[in-house]
């Protein structure tokens, strides 16, 4: 519907699908705020940012990175899980906070750099390696959980832990919000302010021209897939301080999400390339739009279709207008 | 194209082609040297693993998994074997699971078996137009337009039938699940019939011949006066064919249409994956597509067997996959 609207609107293609994304953003905020009386209270505002927002951007970051060097990431799922995994497990046998914090990171970054040899070095095509490594994290996970067992860290002597991470506030501003403004402060300078990011780009947009140009193509993967997994390490943590416990498998949910919600960021960008913003823009409006939907009284099956399909219609404009171009 | 998903740096000089032949003639022989190995393994280690009963209860067992990775094959045949802006249907399984639990319902709801197994081809059938429709109408890259018509799927499934477990029997149900024929199941001779046909049809017909020029050199068989969409979106409507088909074994097997269908997907991607090692050109065929759904269940059946986890087994399949991609990246045979 919206292609074929754009064929009278022929001046500016990129102004418009911006104007698409954002006119879809504004209408459903207004449809939800108009239908649902809880929508637009300071409480679940918060809430929406502090659970959802928060953990889906930090993952959503990382996956920006990857398809920003012409790749794709299916494994951040296994970094999100093997953080919560280690993290809790050392809680659980009696490790320091912060020596279980660091070895819960320490997991995820194995999980990228696995990734990273794998791309970098031997070569493999993103999608089969990081696919090769899903496998592998599904196992490793329920062998080390007798099967998917989940592990609940329930009592009072974690609480104090798990609250510091994700109940406490700094100035009035919730922990995990910190560490998301410190997440997107790093990753936008370094993909739209450092040569990092630039380098990262040109081996996105033309492999072999950044090859020939003297980017050392292989460490700056290495780097952004280690970087994409120590980011889903990080929701890792957050997630499983915010539901004191780990549960196997639960970091897949994010994959649909983050990838999302990268290419909903790609439509608002004038050479449709992934940016930090643009992707934050996706996350607030797959956030608000499951919050929404939830509200107006939609169940968790219909979110996942109402979703799917948002994703849909916006891989659609993007890439319609894209090969029109 | 801004979003060319291709890894890293240019490929090296052509020039040793001939050893690359060579090597992808080895890779093939290694590759069946090592099926043969692991299933000499088994059977001396293994007890129960050679006997005859146990053969014909692996390939029963194979024959959802062999329909579904048919398939996914097609689909890569037609969209070309580069796996990132090639072709691939991520909501494969998700959608025999919808098609199971539309099964279920119709049957419960008491439809006459020809039709309940029309809905069900034709709901299969239909996620596969509309993949179609997103791939080659729309132009989005399969790998995001089946990854999010994967998760509407799988959602429009949860809705149906709320997460639970939909119970149904039908005298059409238990002819499959327990009739035999020549001493064969029903659903052996399911998975043998379907891979005469789908291998007579891909690799005996203009049909599958012109298949495979579409997904090798689009542009060519473009050229050539071939309608690349329109054989393109072929491939994804036959996916969900064979969606159906598995449907309607998975509801005979377990006499329900059950949730967590999708996790499916691994295996498929699995089988069809690794049936390109047995190829020259390392794509896929039916024959490699049969011989790999084989032998991933024989690889289950044989760990179950020696009393080894289940857990293991996703691992040792994503362990197999990227070692036949890494080993034959080395001898893919240049195309520039």
């Amino acid at each position: 519907m919206s292609l074929s609207l754009s064929r009278h609107l022929p001046k500016d293609r990129e102004s418009f699908s911006t104007l698409a994304v954002l006119v879809a953003f504004v209408g459903l905020f207004l449809v939800f705020a108009t239908q649902a009386d809880a929508f637009l209270t300071l409480g679940n505002l918060r809430n929406v940012l502090v659970n959802n927002v928060v953990l889906l951007a930090i993952v959503a970051l990382g996956v920006t990175f990857v398809v920003s060097s012409g790749g794709i990431d299916l494994s951040v799922g296994v970094s999100v899980d093997m953080a919560s995994l280690v993290f809790v497990s050392a809680l659980a046998a009696g490790v320091a906070a912060p020596l279980g914090l660091a070895a819960g990171l320490g997991a995820a970054l194995l999980v990228g750099l696995l990734n990273a040899i794998l791309i970098a070095r031997l070569k493999i095509s993103p999608f089969l390696a990081t696919l090769g490594v899903l496998f592998i994290g599904q196992s490793v996970q329920r062998l080390a959980t007798g099967g998917g067992q989940p592990i609940y860290l329930v009592t009072k002597d974690y609480a104090e832990i798990f609250n510091a991470i994700s109940r406490s506030s700094l100035l009035g501003v919730p922990t995990p919000v910190w560490v998301l403004i410190l997440c997107v402060l790093a990753t936008w300078l370094a993909l739209h302010r450092m040569g990092f990011g630039r380098q990262v780009q040109a081996i996105g947009a033309r492999p072999g021209v950044a090859w020939y140009s003297g980017i050392r193509v292989p460490s700056r993967l290495t780097q952004v897939y280690i970087l994409a997994a120590v980011l889903a390490g990080i929701t890792g943590i957050l997630l499983s301080a915010t539901v004191r416990s780990y549960v196997p498998m639960s970091g897949n949910a994010f994959l649909l999400d983050a990838i999302g919600a990268t290419f909903i960021g790609t439509t608002i960008s004038r050479e449709r390339r992934p940016s930090i913003l643009g992707t934050l823009l996706g996350v607030a409006l797959l956030a608000m739009v499951k919050n929404g939907l939830l509200l107006i009284g939609w169940n968790f099956y219909w979110q996942q279709v109402g979703i799917g399909v948002l994703v849909f219609a916006v891989l659609a404009l993007s890439f319609g207008l894209q090969r029109r171009h | 194209m801004t979003m060319a998903l291709s890894p890293s740096s240019p490929e090296s000089p052509a020039g040793a082609s001939r050893g690359k032949a060579l090597a992808a003639a080895a890779i093939r022989l290694g590759a069946l040297a090592t099926f043969a190995a692991i299933m000499a393994y088994f059977a001396l280690t293994a007890r129960g693993f050679a006997t005859p009963f146990n053969i014909v209860n692996v390939i029963e067992q194979s024959a959802i998994l062999g329909i579904l990775a048919f398939g996914m094959s097609v689909v890569i045949i037609g969209g070309g074997s580069e796996v990132q802006t090639g072709g691939i249907d991520l909501s494969l399984a998700a959608n025999a699971g919808l098609c199971a639990a539309v099964f279920a319902t119709a049957t419960n709801a008491g439809l006459p078996a020809p039709m309940a197994i029309a809905a069900t081809l034709g709901t299969g059938m239909l996620v596969g137009a509309v993949n179609g429709f997103a791939v080659v109408g729309l132009g989005i890259l399969p790998l995001l337009a089946t990854l999010a018509s994967m998760n509407i799927v799988a959602g429009i499934e949860l809705t149906l039938t709320e997460n639970t477990v939909l119970s149904t029997s039908s005298p059409l149900l238990s002819v499959l699940s327990s009739g035999r024929f020549l001493g064969i199941s029903a659903l052996a001779w399911v998975l043998i019939a379907a891979s005469v046909i789908v291998g007579l049809v891909i690799h005996r017909t203009p049909v599958g011949l012109r298949l495979y020029a579409v997904g090798g050199h689009p542009e060519a068989a473009r050229a050539a006066g071939l309608n690349v969409g329109l054989h393109v979106w072929g491939t994804y409507v036959f996916a969900g064919l064979c969606a159906g088909l598995a449907a309607i074994l998975i509801v005979s097997r377990l006499s329900a249409s059950t949730p967590g269908t999708g996790e499916l997907l691994l295996s498929i991607l699995a089988a069809a994956l690794l049936g390109t090692v047995f190829s020259r050109r390392f794509v896929p065929t039916v024959g490699g597509t049969v011989l790999s759904v084989i032998f991933i269940g024989f690889l289950a059946n044989g760990f179950q067997l020696l009393h080894l986890s289940s857990y293991w087994v996703s691992g040792v399949q994503g362990a197999l996959i990227l070692l036949v991609v890494a080993v034959t990246s080395y001898a893919r045979p240049q195309e520039h």
